[in-house]
């Protein structure tokens, strides 16, 4: 018997957290402008369960999460069960059978909480928000754009008007290495070398694709002087191809914001392994957050779709704070109708439980910084 | 579909200095010349020191350009600043990287200095002694428990890892393990400990580092640097 010291209540497990007032309602409020966004492009919302079937929710693009996915069995079928590590594939369940018959394209929105077995490296988090939007059932650059334009507009809806927005194509080096004949081991090392940007690997292990491969690296950056290294590149076919369909993106984004700040790195094949064309990743650039991922991936068997995932938590990091609700502290045994109009102008209103002696102790005490004194809201002095 | 974005949506990144993380020691001294010839040298207005000198308790130097700051950490620190943001370029051996393996860490440049290798060594008496083929599960003593158990795990071989921080040569002699995967650079201190090298598992060189989100938001800033140093190998 050892005689360990009990833990203490408030520890929750790795990755999780409790948000306490005003974060919790600051959330809460920017999930809903951030939606509200999504709503004013015609974006409709759907909300999918928090479990389902393994087998339902692990199929098609879902299976990219299989390791990060927690499950539990249903004592009722005895089915193993797996609570969502993202909601995209839920999305695109729903499109692919309940709404198998609704007019393309497409498009939905969503907002909820995943949960993964495993936070990342530099981000513990395993419980993540995430507010999204899919396209589903149109193949084009105006789509694509039309993604990254929703996304920037919703931001904006909550303050945030930094953004930096790269652009990738996941499958550009896999066709390029396929094309070329790289199998194997060697595939993967070199493919490995690229993910991590690590030239001299590169260099050693690209053979005769070393000088092509090498300029690409080193072009991740601006948007036009990326396409530029690209177009002079010397690509296989499959990868010009996706080389292509990126400069029609850029130009379909160009034409309806111009002075977006774009970046492309024609070399990142990262992220959620179900992406098969342009993907983004949205930055807050002055706070080194990464505010939301998306792109284009196969929806079900056949049917072209693109999204964006946006995280609220880190939103609400890089977004500039709100200002809180007025707290207002009415004493016990005010006209409920002065409460209810000051209600309405936007105040708080902190109802005394008890009569006070000192209501302006009381109100303090309340955490307000106003009192109602007979009619009007009155200023609570400093300490 | 058109959207209207005011003019502040595009405004530029704010205007903090880059901080480049360079690693304390060896590597420090042979980065000297080629940091100069990269254009990074001391502040003409820093009283204290330079990053240069190891005895200053400074951490945290400007230099001649306001737009870049020095800080001075242990080698595998840098990686860590690196990959959480706090410095946005650094340089560090490729062990370290190869050990803690952040994704947030992009390696564009091999410096070429500091060279050397992470090898598996293990006393000269037992060197032969059985066949490694057959092995099913080793103890290794090493500062890389990561790269160790990797490298043995590719083998199909379990590797027990001792976790040690220094004189990893001194654990076969006390019994603690038969293995150990360290850096070797000449071999001296493994010769002098009645240690042979038996494998090496990569070679290492210094490598100019970033952060990933760092070049994605400021290319321009990180794009420079890098091409400076790029020219400054060439030079």
């Amino acid at each position: 018997m050892t005689d360990d010291p009990p833990p203490n209540p408030a520890l929750l497990p790795a990755g999780l957290h409790d948000l306490l007032p005003p974060e919790a309602e600051t959330e809460a409020a920017s999930v809903a402008a951030l939606m509200d966004g999504f709503a004013s492009h015609g974006y409709q919302r759907v909300k999918p369960p928090l479990l389902e079937f393994e087998d339902s929710l692990l199929a098609a693009s879902g299976a990219a999460m299989s390791d990060q996915t927690f499950r539990l069995m249903d004592p009722d079928t005895r089915r193993m069960m797996a609570v969502r590590a993202d909601m995209t594939p839920q999305v695109a369940r729903i499109a692919t059978t309940r709404l198998a018959h609704a007019p393309r394209p497409l498009r939905l929105s969503y907002a909820g909480q995943c949960l993964r077995v495993q936070g990342g490296q530099t981000a513990p988090d395993r419980q993540i928000a995430q507010a999204g939007i899919e396209l589903i059932g149109h193949d084009s650059p105006e789509a694509d754009a039309e993604i990254v334009l929703v996304g920037v507009a919703a931001l904006h809806a909550v303050g945030l008007t930094r953004i930096s927005i790269d652009l990738t194509l996941p499958l550009l080096v896999p066709t390029l290495l396929d094309e070329s004949g790289f199998t194997g081991e060697a595939r993967a090392r070199l493919a490995r070398a690229l993910d991590r940007k690590d030239a001299a690997a590169v260099t050693e292990r690209a053979g005769p694709l070393a000088a092509t491969l090498t300029d690409l690296l080193l072009a991740a950056g601006a948007a036009d002087g990326a396409l530029a290294a690209l177009a002079a590149a010397a690509l296989t076919p499959g990868a010009r191809a996706h080389a292509d369909r990126l400069a029609a993106t850029v130009a379909a984004i160009r034409a309806r914001a111009p002075g977006l700040k774009l970046t492309i790195d024609p070399v990142e094949f990262r992220g959620l392994r179900y992406h098969t064309g342009v993907c983004m990743t949205f930055y807050a650039p002055d706070r080194h957050l990464e505010l939301g991922r998306g792109g284009r991936y196969i929806c079900g068997e056949t049917e072209p779709a693109t999204g964006l995932t946006l995280f609220p938590d880190a939103v609400l990091l890089a977004a500039p704070r709100r200002e809180a609700r007025r707290r207002l502290y009415v004493p016990l045994n005010t006209a409920p109708a002065a409460a209810a109009a000051l209600r309405a102008q936007g105040w708080a209103t902190v109802g005394g439980l008890d009569p006070a002696a000192d209501p302006f102790a009381a109100a303090r005490l309340a955490g307000c910084t106003h009192l109602l004194d007979g009619i009007a809201p009155v200023a609570l002095q400093p300490e | 579909m058109t959207i209207a974005f005011p003019d502040a949506a595009f405004a530029p990144a704010t205007d903090t200095p880059l901080i480049l993380a360079l690693p304390k020691g060896r590597i420090l001294k042979e980065c000297a010349p080629l940091l100069a010839r990269a254009g990074i040298h001391r502040s003409p207005d820093w009283p204290h020191p330079s990053w240069e000198n190891e005895d200053s308790r400074h951490l945290r130097f400007p230099t001649d350009d306001p737009r870049l700051d020095v800080v001075r950490v242990r080698s595998f620190d840098v990686a860590t600043f690196v990959a959480f943001g706090a410095a946005h370029i650094g340089i560090c051996g490729n062990d370290v990287l190869m050990e803690f393996d952040y994704p947030e860490i992009y390696a564009p440049l091999d410096l070429g200095i500091g060279a050397c290798r992470v090898s598996v060594a293990e006393p000269r008496a037992t060197s032969g002694s059985d066949d490694p083929r057959e092995w099913s599960r080793v103890r290794v003593a090493s500062k890389y428990p990561n790269i160790a158990r990797r490298h043995f795990a590719s083998r199909g071989v379990q590797a027990e890892i001792v976790h040690l921080n220094g004189a990893m040569e001194l654990a076969p002699a006390l019994g603690l393990t038969r293995l150990i995967v360290d850096l070797v650079a000449t071999g001296s201190t493994l010769k002098a400990n009645g240690l042979v090298e038996t494998e090496v598992i990569a070679k290492v060189t210094s490598r100019l580092i970033v952060n990933r989100t760092a070049l994605k938001t400021q290319p321009e800033a990180i794009g420079a640097w890098i091409a400076r140093f790029r020219a400054a190998l060439q030079a």
